[in-house]
């Protein structure tokens, strides 16, 4: 299976082709056994299988899995060959212009395109008018249009938009458009969308909360949350501010759109969730969708900025259907800050508390976010604030309060560990502190708090497997952790953290039609050998398209170049949900299995036929399937296909995949339900420079937690690749809003992405925890390995010189001033007169120590034991394992709407509680 | 974005250039010049300021020179900044700038002429269109200043550029020409309030080389800049410290400050008061905080005022680390 010959075959002269006929399919014609060292031991080969088995361990043949594979279409990309959303070039093309609006919130009182329409080169106008339907990612939440009609809610939404022979004409066309506005009072203060407002920024109907505006609010309490403060002997009290950020990819956003004669149009975008672009084009354009072909194209970069339904994208397909001809829209970078959709600017309250056994008795969060002027994922995102932190540690009572409110600002949305990161951060920083006050190393604190493997948490989130404790324990021995924690000098530091994420949302975001699978895919295979694979799943840089290829090869024993990925375009592929919420290898790989299976067992059988042999005795090696007892008694893969197409010509097959049913019934139960989840941990070292406040982070030992690496090479590229997209949020990067309201800084020199300068030294850790359900024990490993990078790099900062930090970006003026507090604080006037922190371990340190000791055996009896106990969060407070504490005591709540005691004095984000819905008032 | 259209002309020589500026100035048509492109064009793409004429002056190969005195206005940054005959201040200064594909293309003269900044200012024309436009580009409409409101006398952009400090404290001459002649004067009488005239070049007139005195070499010194990256950002303050020693004496002590106001400025008597009587650390730490008192930094750049004239002090003091023993 060696990719060495690689051109083998290439000018071959006639006659002398490599192939034995019908040889065994491939570049290499001889094909070998099956790698000893890579067959599990279960089913008898030498791979160690220290996590236990694996449903997918007898699928298992040695070709693809677990190898370092460069992703399959890197060499488009390296030879400039890769098509991206702008690189589509549609004959008698139109190009698109949109029209902005230069005010932060106003009602369009007119638009006058008459003078625009006469301009020479100009085919086709659009206004709000043309297309009135709205849309929206989520179906509870549609509120976008194409284009605005009658209002427009922040500076850069879209008023009309031009199609004309060239760019030129197109932007002398905008500047001809005359729109009549009335300006209305623009907000873009979150904590006063809270508040009633003469004109919100949407009007929800009767399911508006107050006049307020709130999109969304919150309310979960779960656990003993009445006296969290009065168990507690230490407790961590923070009010975090973290700047909006924007995913930053490389390509911005381009779109083609093209109306066959037959009328059918065809979409050309670079998209993260085609099918949800499928459904609101039909939704806008008012037409089937089976009339709609959307075309991925390659994506230069998507980390959740590309899976709304974007109104530019309606704009194409209008202005090609008015025109009659193709129109192309590509943005300018400052469009793409315009259509934004990147991390929510946010205020949270951490409450952290920690009682005489070193527990986590309490938490209560309270997270107000910033969701700009449209939903987008905003419903998600509010829960995923408070749902995403029950986990990785065992905690005695949950209190989350979450709202999200509308600004006149870009639409916030779905980025990178969407949700999780910003109240991940507040709740691993609270850890360091806590552990501080406890006068315990926090590494143990947090080993003597997990969850175990096959646990529920406090909401009942259901953990599969769970590598976090071996996570924490590779961190702390490859950074010298115990040399170096509270031991080097002032301005050097080291700080750990911890990151829990959703390894693919467990509910579809489009539920209806009901029932239907996540992800489905295709494979054919005819008399050449070769497989073809159909799947929806949209391939964005992340290797979606090699992932599933492997598992194909692996099931069928074959070299990868044997696989072709079909995955472009929604006509050809079977529906997939799309690249979000880390849910393609867990789903799509799983699915691709299942289909494999089936031609595997095809092959199987047709072999049967040809030898004669014990079908239960057959394995599938290199392109050969044979007796595993007897080697020599086996048919080529060619041979057995051959046979098995006699009669019915090529081998087709499709496999599916959805969720368990899991979770409980509580209103908003479903958010942060996953089939498994990921688990990491790292160690960041940073140097301070105390005079400047300049941070540099120095080394990254990074551990993650993906269940079992398909593609190591990709699992390494996503680690490193989330350190530098959470470093940027950790220190530089911010949109900034000045006194105008305006966006300060919609460019790539100041919107300060981190450099190669800024990025310091990744150590890449895997930590295969072998899930159960994930394809061949996998889980995700795209998102989830940002969320440590941001508070290991703020506790990093507290070792250097004892400052806890409460904003991000942790900007060197930021630092500077919160340095020259810390010097009045300790009454020093040179900051390098400052104390670094010490500590000294008090007794607890080493009841915890011994709590690890004891919960790690019991980690590893669960995760290796066929009849495992139900374990609930809330057996280290004494509750029974087996059975929910709900069903044990009454003082274990479960609540999802505030009291009315609570709303006497609510916390910010908790406030919105205080609004009436409209359908529950009598003035309305 | 797209550049507005714009009649480029590429003279061979200085001489046809300024016969194309002739013609030109007689038409009453405005020209820029360009050299590396890398801040005129970004600024063009913007719509800033832009000319219906550009003239480049990529052919001129007289513009070229570089040698331990002389440095031609065409000079790469890069080069500059590689060169064994630079002065190390400047090679220091010159390597700092921006990134190493910017240094490839931006040039010498193009980086003293660099066109001052503001976040009021360096946006797209539809951002500026929605502040009603600033004085600095106000598209005819009288506009006034975003950081000073109310006034449209004064720009108060900021020069952020980083080679003119350490040419200043080199004593350094620039070399202008024009049709109508040459003139020579000392950096320092170069620059010219404000943030829209930023020099005293006349139209049609451009900077052709810097020489540096014979005994540039005798001096050392130091170039600091704050940036929140090591690559690609502006400096929002930038100190340059030439000193000349004799038997363990300071015998010159020059420093400049860039990043902070509308020109780069020369502390002259900061630094000769210090130096009639140097006391090592408590002179330095003096010095410093006098140089952070002598400049006036707006808000108009990433960092705000306030930290960046505290970190004047930081800068400054950085520079004069091995004047603190003496």
């Amino acid at each position: 299976m060696s990719d060495e010959k690689e051109m083998v075959g290439y000018r071959q002269q006639p006659g002398k082709l490599p192939f034995a006929r019908p040889g065994s399919g491939g570049k290499n014609q001889f094909s070998q056994l099956r790698d000893d060292e890579l067959i599990p031991e279960s089913q008898g080969g030498k791979k160690k299988q220290p996590w236990g088995d694996h449903r997918h361990d007898e699928l298992v043949t040695s070709s693809a899995i677990g190898k370092r594979t460069p992703l399959y279409d890197a060499k488009w990309k390296v030879t400039g060959q890769a098509k991206y959303g702008d690189d589509i070039r549609l004959s008698n093309e139109l190009i698109g212009k949109i029209l902005r609006s230069p005010h932060h919130f106003a009602r369009i009182k007119s638009i006058d395109t008459s003078a625009a329409e006469s301009l020479e080169g100009v085919v086709a106008i659009a206004t709000g008018a043309d297309a009135t339907a709205k849309f929206g990612v989520l179906p509870v939440t549609k509120d976008e249009h194409a284009l605005a009609v009658n209002l427009v809610r922040h500076m850069g939404d879209l008023v009309a938009c031009v199609a004309a022979e060239d760019e030129a004409t197109a932007l002398e066309a905008l500047k001809l458009i005359e729109v009549d506005y009335e300006i209305l009072d623009s907000n873009n203060d979150m904590a006063k969308g809270l508040e009633d407002s003469e004109n919100p920024i949407h009007d929800r109907g009767k399911y508006h909360i107050g006049e307020s505006n709130i999109q969304k609010r919150v309310f979960q309490e779960f656990g003993e949350v009445t006296n969290m403060e009065q168990k507690a002997v230490a407790s961590h009290k923070a009010n975090w501010h973290f700047q909006g950020v924007n995913h930053g990819f490389t390509e911005p956003h381009a779109v083609a759109a093209h109306w066959d004669p037959r009328g059918r149009l065809t979409i050309y975008t670079p998209q993260q969730v085609p099918h949800y672009l499928h459904r609101s084009l039909a939704d806008v354009l008012e037409i089937p969708m089976h009339q709609i072909n959307v075309y991925r194209t390659f994506v230069g970069g998507g980390f959740g900025g590309k899976s709304d339904p974007f109104p530019h994208e309606m704009c194409a397909a209008i202005l090609a259907r008015k025109s009659g001809r193709p129109v192309r829209i590509t943005f300018d970078r400052e469009e793409v800050f315009w259509i934004n959709r990147g991390r929510h600017p946010s205020k949270i309250e951490m409450n952290l508390h920690a009682d005489s056994q070193g527990r986590l008795c309490g938490v209560a969060t309270d997270a107000l976010i910033d969701g700009g002027s449209f939903a987008s994922f905003g419903h998600v995102t509010t829960y995923y604030n408070g749902v995403l932190h029950t986990a990785p540690y065992e905690i005695g009572g949950f209190h989350y309060t979450g709202a999200r409110v509308w600004t006149n600002k870009p639409a916030s949305g779905a980025m990178r560990g969407h949700g999780a990161v910003n109240s991940r951060c507040a709740v691993e920083v609270g850890l360091d502190d806590l552990s501080e006050q406890l006068a315990v190393d926090p590494m143990t604190f947090r080993l003597a708090n997990l969850l175990p493997p096959l646990s529920a948490t406090i909401t009942g989130f259901r953990i599969t497997s769970t590598g976090m404790r071996e996570c924490l324990e590779k961190v702390r021995a490859a950074s010298g952790w115990d040399e170096k924690f509270r031991k080097l000098p002032l301005g050097h530091g080291i700080g750990v953290g911890c990151g829990f994420f959703i390894s693919g949302s467990g509910l579809p975001i489009h539920w209806d039609p009901n029932k239907f699978p996540h992800a489905t895919v295709h494979l054919k295979i005819d008399m050449d050998g070769g497989v073809t694979v159909h799947t929806g799943a949209a391939e964005i840089g992340q290797g979606s398209d090699t992932v599933v290829a492997q598992s194909v090869a692996e099931v069928l024993g074959l070299p990868l170049d044997m696989i072709r990925i079909r995955s472009r375009e929604s006509d050809t592929s079977p529906v997939d949900l799309g690249s979000y919420s880390s849910r393609v290898t867990f789903m799509n790989a799983n699915a691709a299995i299942s289909a494999a299976m089936e031609i595997r067992e095809e092959l199987i059988e047709a072999t049967t036929e040809i030898t004669g042999a014990d079908k239960e005795k057959l394995v599938i090696g290199d392109r050969r399937i044979y007796d595993k007892t007897d080697p020599a008694v086996g048919v080529s893969y060619l041979e057995a296909l051959h046979k098995a197409q006699e009669e019915r010509g090529a081998l087709v097959a499709s496999g599916a995949y959805r969720t368990p049913p899991m979770g409980r019934a509580h209103k908003g139960a479903a958010a942060g339900l996953a089939p498994a989840y990921s688990f990491s941990a790292y160690v960041a070292e940073v140097k301070v420079d105390v005079e400047t406040g300049e941070t540099k982070v120095l080394n990254v030992w990074a551990a993650h937690d993906c269940g079992k690496a398909l593609n190591p090479l990709s699992v390494e590229g996503q680690i490193i690749g989330s350190c530098h997209m959470g470093l940027g949020q950790v220190l530089s990067e911010e949109m900034v809003y000045g006194r105008t309201g305006n966006l300060m800084n919609a460019n790539l020199l100041e919107y300060k992405i981190p450099t190669v300068h800024e990025m310091p030294n990744v150590f890449p850790i895997i930590v295969e925890s072998n899930d159960p359900e994930g394809p061949f024990g996998a889980k995700e490993a795209g998102e989830g390995p940002l969320l440590p990078i941001l508070p290991s790099v703020c506790n990093a900062v507290y070792d250097a010189i004892g400052l806890r930090v409460n904003e991000l970006p942790i900007t060197q003026d930021r630092m500077h001033q919160n340095i020259e507090k810390l010097c009045k604080e300790q009454g020093v006037s040179d900051p390098l007169e400052l104390t670094s922190p010490s500590i000294e371990y008090s007794q607890l340190q080493e009841i915890l120590a011994k709590r690890a000791e004891e919960h790690e055996k019991r980690d590893k009896e669960r995760r290796n034991s066929e009849n495992v106990e139900p374990y609930h969060n809330g057996a280290l407070f004494g509750y029974e394992a087996t059975i929910p504490p709900e069903e044990q005591s009454n003082e274990w709540e479960v609540s999802v709407t505030p009291s009315q005691e609570y709303l006497e004095n609510p916390r910010l984000a908790g406030s919105a509680w205080k609004h009436v819905e409209r359908r529950h008032r009598s003035d309305a | 974005m797209r550049t507005p259209p714009y009649s480029l002309h590429t003279p061979d020589s200085l001489d046809d250039a300024f016969a194309i500026v002739e013609g030109l100035l007689e038409a009453k048509e405005d020209f820029d010049w360009v050299a590396g492109g890398t801040d005129l064009l970004p600024n063009y793409k913007w719509h800033l300021n832009t000319k219906n004429h550009v003239i480049s002056l990529a052919n001129v190969a007289e513009l070229n020179t570089l040698n331990s005195t002389h440095i031609g206005a065409m000079v790469r940054l890069h080069d500059l900044s590689e060169s064994e005959d630079t002065h190390p201040l400047i090679r220091k200064a010159a390597a700092s700038v921006a990134s190493i594909l910017i240094r490839r293309s931006a040039t010498v003269g193009g980086n003293i002429c660099l066109d001052t900044r503001c976040f009021w200012f360096n946006q797209s024309e539809e951002w500026r269109e929605s502040i009603d436009w600033c004085y600095k580009c106000d598209c005819g409409t009288g506009a006034d200043c975003r950081v000073i409101p109310n006034q449209n006398t004064l720009c108060v952009a900021t020069y952020q550029a980083d080679l003119a400090p350490s040419l200043m404290c080199l004593d350094a001459k620039i070399h202008l020409a024009s049709p109508n002649g040459k003139r020579v004067m000392a950096m320092n009488e170069f620059f010219s309030l404000d943030g829209i005239t930023r020099n005293v070049l006349e139209p049609g007139e451009l900077v052709t080389h810097i020489t540096l005195p014979k005994n540039a070499s005798d001096f050392i010194g130091d170039y600091q800049k704050l940036t929140q990256r090591e690559s690609w950002d502006f400096p929002e303050a930038g100190i340059a410290a030439a000193w000349k020693l004799s038997g363990g004496i300071i015998e010159e002590l020059r420093i400049c400050s860039t990043g902070l106001e509308s020109i780069p400025r020369l502390h002259s008597d900061e630094a000769n008061t210090a130096i009639s009587n140097w006391n090592g650390e408590e002179s330095v730490e003096k010095l410093a905080e006098s140089v952070r008192k002598a400049i006036k930094p707006v808000n108009n750049t990433y960092f705000n005022p306030r930290y960046r004239r505290k970190m004047v002090k930081v800068l400054t003091r950085r520079c004069l680390k091995p004047l603190k023993n003496l």
